[in-house]
């Protein structure tokens, strides 16, 4: 501590160099089938890190990624290509655009990531095995839109581009890789930066529970869309230079089998991980040549590799190498964790709550909620005043967390009206209310697994995020500045809750009790003016609830309102300023937890009538 | 006359993507997954019973049966080799990669074993086809009118016949109905006594019987490949997505929608466009009930 971070040292400063090395490939490698082989990797990278985005980040398998990348590649060759190399007598071709390439990329990138949009709207509603069919169906559709619009793409025959060349200096060939290899890694630049940003956050947290993600303020459509356009874009930037990479192009490249085998190369590679998309594509163009001699055999080598690959490394190559490494040198965050610490020291983590508005923090007014003929909550009043702890009990079905659901935007209600300090919140989606102040903990746990400890809260810091994507792509100031005041203020967040020395473990590592105090944290981030806790102390110790209680007098005294959903009656008891009591969807009862305690209707509802407790046995 | 014998083909064709989507529905009612090598077992289906039968000269039922063998112990490997692991594991998607990779497995398997190009495969009703409403000819035959193709009633009605005996199977016997419970509630199942490994099991070497029977009933038609399943398999996907994967019956209404879509598009657009207006119908339809038609839509439940 007070050192600072440490110097970087000279060699992991000279690292960025190591960048240029694969460009000597060609100087160094006398033999032009290699060089291409090296350059068809680096084309196929790009393909899978696109795949990597909705498949890895998102979790949506898609098996029609060979369409994207057809796009891509048809788009530059229709409108590249000229009559004089495509002079074949049965050539259907009737427009000659011949665009320079690089013109020719942008509609390239701009129609593949339109067709990604296309994509994005089914994924929006369907997930899994429905969603795995639109893909597949997706892919189809453009194969044979390409086989079959002949007077534009040649049909079966193909499209023979003019090779690359810059004035006379040729651009094929060997060449091409010093074309592609800085695509290359601008690309990957730009996942990088995209994925590990409160993008590929959000991403993640719509993957593990889009619930839970909606509850933190992040937009799952528009997220869920963005992955799919940005992903397409990428698979177009590929498909482009693919085109030039043989400067032939044909239909039976793009079939479903090559949807698959991509799919194959990103498992195998590591799914969330840029060197393991690189050697994902490796695998895809590697494996071929190396069985050259039984190339009939090569799906079934693929196919039985896929199977060892799931069932031995399900992380996949990198996955592998990277746990033998953490193995050997287990990460140290000490460093991190000493500046974390210093800044964090001192830092308010609740800002107050503005005044104004109405005096009440949430006010219910005859709200029902009914799913098909079951009315799961009736005709409820309910309101919580600015700064209180409510506390709202009831036996098991009686409607509390459908309330909080309704609350949160969840479900609609079927009846009444629902107001957060004044603001009718009808209107509002769930992530906007979480953004209107609104923040909840979840009954079933609804961490994010693989993120860290750390990394969830920073989910929960979304909405303070002001950078727009471009910043983020490219890691402008003002991306970093936010990242690294992110960092802070969730490390605060954690030494709030007591949680910061387990702030670099994975989530789904987490003792029970952590993993409550960390749902809390999570909610704390959003900056709440209400907290809705849904159960906080289900399943936890009694040393562990005593702790919970205390952070919510801590929570309360600065300032937050809460609705507290609990069975534990002596933490609503002592917790709760007062307490609404609901029963078979209906209020029962209602007011300081004395007077509820001797309430005969609340103990009738919680042990049954006096009639049935006299029988006689 | 000619749009009627345009529907009939189209009925046949629809029927198969009925029965091999009826294969999908089966293992995803008892284990939430698909196996995505349905269309290569097909294919096994189709070219055993074409080894045996047209190159062996076996007798059609003796080489049935013998396609039925090798799809029940192809889904138990399948099961064993591809599915499990990833059930075990918990992972969202390693199952549908693995089916997939058996797919491929199979279909490369019977391109190096077997052969790579297209084998007639004689209908056991014969090939030439009942001619009705036609003009009587003077050796005895007709022409013209309406021909049907012997296997296309043959697929028709065997198709109707196995999702049938299935669908009673489930709602009558007592295995059925562990069938049904495991697919409720495989926990609630497991504690009632219900073997539900084994319930899983079955279903997954009665799905890839069905579609090797399928494989069969389909070759005299489209000839036999090594690449007969792979487009037929993503069809039947298709059929089984569109009525619903947790629909009994509605297998059949999304392969009619598809069998006949495409071959009306085929007459009357284009061959090369004939799966087109299916499968935009198939997004379109999942925009709007995004399980398919007679699917449950599922309550959020946090």
């Amino acid at each position: 501590m007070g050192t600072g971070a440490p110097r970087p040292s000279v060699l992991r400063r000279l690292a960025p160099l190591l960048l240029l090395l694969p460009l000597l490939i060609p100087r160094a490698v006398d033999n032009s089938y290699y060089v291409g082989m090296v350059s068809r990797i680096l084309v196929y990278a790009m393909l899978v890190a696109s795949l990597d985005l909705v498949v890895g980040y998102l979790g949506d398998v898609s098996i029609g990624h060979a369409g994207l990348f057809a796009i891509g590649a048809y788009t530059v060759a229709v409108l590249t290509a000229s009559p004089t190399l495509n002079t074949d007598a049965y050539s259907t071709i009737q427009h000659w655009p011949q665009l320079p390439f690089l013109i020719a990329l942008v509609p390239a990138i701009a129609l593949a990531a339109f067709a990604g949009f296309l994509l994005g709207f089914p994924a929006l509603r369907s997930s899994g095995p429905y969603l795995a069919v639109i893909t597949i169906v997706y892919g189809l559709i453009i194969y044979t839109f390409i086989n079959e619009q002949e007077s534009l793409t040649n049909g079966t025959k193909g499209i023979t581009l003019t090779p690359l060349h810059l004035g006379t200096l040729k651009l094929s060939g060997v060449n091409y890789l010093y074309v592609v290899y800085p695509v290359l890694v601008l690309v990957l630049f730009v996942v990088h930066n995209v994925t590990h940003s409160f993008w590929g956050r959000a991403f993640e947290a719509i993957k593990y529970s889009s619930v839970a993600a909606e509850c933190c303020g992040i937009g799952r459509s528009y997220f869920k869309v963005s992955a799919f356009v940005l992903s397409a874009a990428v698979a177009g930037v590929a498909g482009g230079f693919f085109a030039q990479l043989d400067s032939y192009v044909a239909p039976n490249t793009f079939a479903y089998s090559f949807s698959v085998e991509f799919l194959i190369a990103l498992i195998f590679g590591g799914v969330r991980s840029i060197a393991g998309n690189v050697v994902g594509a490796a695998l895809v163009v590697v494996l071929p040549d190396l069985f050259a001699g039984f190339a009939d055999y090569r799906l079934m080598v693929y196919g039985s590799l896929l199977l060892v690959v799931l069932y031995f490394v399900p992380e996949g190559m990198v996955g592998l190498v990277r746990r033998a490494w953490l193995r050997l040198r287990p990460p140290d965050h000490a460093a991190e964790r000493a500046s974390l610490e210093a800044q964090a020291a001192g830092l308010e983590v609740l800002s107050r709550p503005h005044p104004g508005g109405d005096a009440m923090a949430l006010r219910l007014e005859g709200l029902e909620m009914k799913f098909g003929g079951l009315i799961a909550v009736r005709d409820l009043d309910l309101e919580v005043p600015r700064g209180a702890v409510r506390g709202l009990i009831g036996p098991n079905g009686s409607g509390k967390s459908t309330t909080v659901n309704v609350l949160t935007g969840l479900y609609t209600p079927t009846a009444g009206r629902l107001y957060s300090f004044g603001q009718d919140l009808a209107p509002l989606k769930t992530h906007q209310r979480a953004r209107a102040g609104i923040a909840r903990t979840f009954q079933n746990l609804q961490l994010f697994g693989d993120l860290t400890v750390l990394e969830n809260v920073m989910v929960g810091l979304h909405p303070s995020f002001q950078a727009s994507l471009f910043e983020v792509a490219f890691r402008l100031p003002r991306a970093r500045r936010e990242e690294a005041e992110a960092r802070v203020r969730a490390y605060a967040l954690l030494r709030f809750v007591g949680l910061q020395p387990a702030a670099f473990d994975k989530a789904r590592n987490l003792a029970y009790g952590q993993a409550r105090l960390l749902e809390i944290a999570r909610a704390l981030a959003l900056s709440p003016k209400l907290l809705l806790l849904d159960e906080p102390a289900a399943g936890l110790t009694a040393g562990e609830i005593q702790s919970i209680n205390g952070l919510i007098q801590k929570i309360k005294a600065a300032g937050v309102s809460i609705l507290l959903i609990e069975h534990h009656m002596d933490m609503v008891m002592a917790m709760s300023d007062d307490v609404s009591v609901l029963d078979f969807g209906k209020k029962i009862a209602e007011g300081t937890p004395k007077r509820i305690q001797e309430d005969p209707a609340v103990v009738e509802a919680y042990l049954g009538t006096h009639k049935t407790s006299s029988v006689v046995v | 006359m000619q749009t009627l014998q345009l529907l009939i083909s189209g009925v046949a064709q629809g029927m198969i993507y009925a029965l091999v989507a009826f294969g999908y529905n089966i293992t995803f009612a008892t284990s939430k997954t698909l196996n995505f090598s349905l269309g290569n077992f097909l294919m096994l289906g189709g070219v055993v019973g074409f080894i045996l039968y047209m190159t062996h000269n076996w007798p059609f039922f003796a080489a049935l049966a013998a396609v039925v063998l090798v799809g029940m112990v192809g889904g138990a490997v399948l099961l064993k080799v591809a599915v499990e692991p990833s059930l075990n594991q918990r992972s969202a998607y390693g199952w549908i990669l693995a089916t997939l990779a058996v797919g491929i497995v199979l279909r490369n398997a019977a391109e190096v074993f077997w052969s790579t190009d297209d084998f007639k495969f004689r209908s056991p009703l014969g090939d030439s086809p009942w001619r009705f409403f036609g003009e009587p000819q003077p050796d005895g035959s007709m022409s013209g009118g309406l021909g049907v193709y012997p296997q296309e009633v043959l697929i028709i009605f065997v198709s109707l016949a196995i999702v049938a005996a299935v669908e009673l199977f489930k709602r009558r016997t007592v295995f059925g109905k562990a069938v049904v419970a495991v697919s409720e509630d495989k926990d609630t199942a497991s504690l009632m006594g219900i073997d539900q490994k084994f319930v899983i099991l079955f279903s997954f070497m009665l799905s890839t019987a069905i579609a090797t029977v399928g494989g069969v009933l389909v070759a005299p038609i489209t000839l036999v490949s090594a690449t007969m399943g792979t487009v037929l398999g993503v069809k039947a996907y298709s059929a089984s997505i569109i009525g619903g994967l947790e629909s009994g019956f509605g297998v059949v209404v999304g392969g009619l929608f598809l069998g006949v879509s495409e071959s009306l598009t085929a007459r009357f657009v284009s061959t090369g466009y004939k799966d087109v207006p299916g499968f935009v119908v198939l997004v379109l339809l999942l925009l709007f009930k995004p399980s398919g038609l007679f699917g449950r839509a599922a309550i959020r439940k946090v």
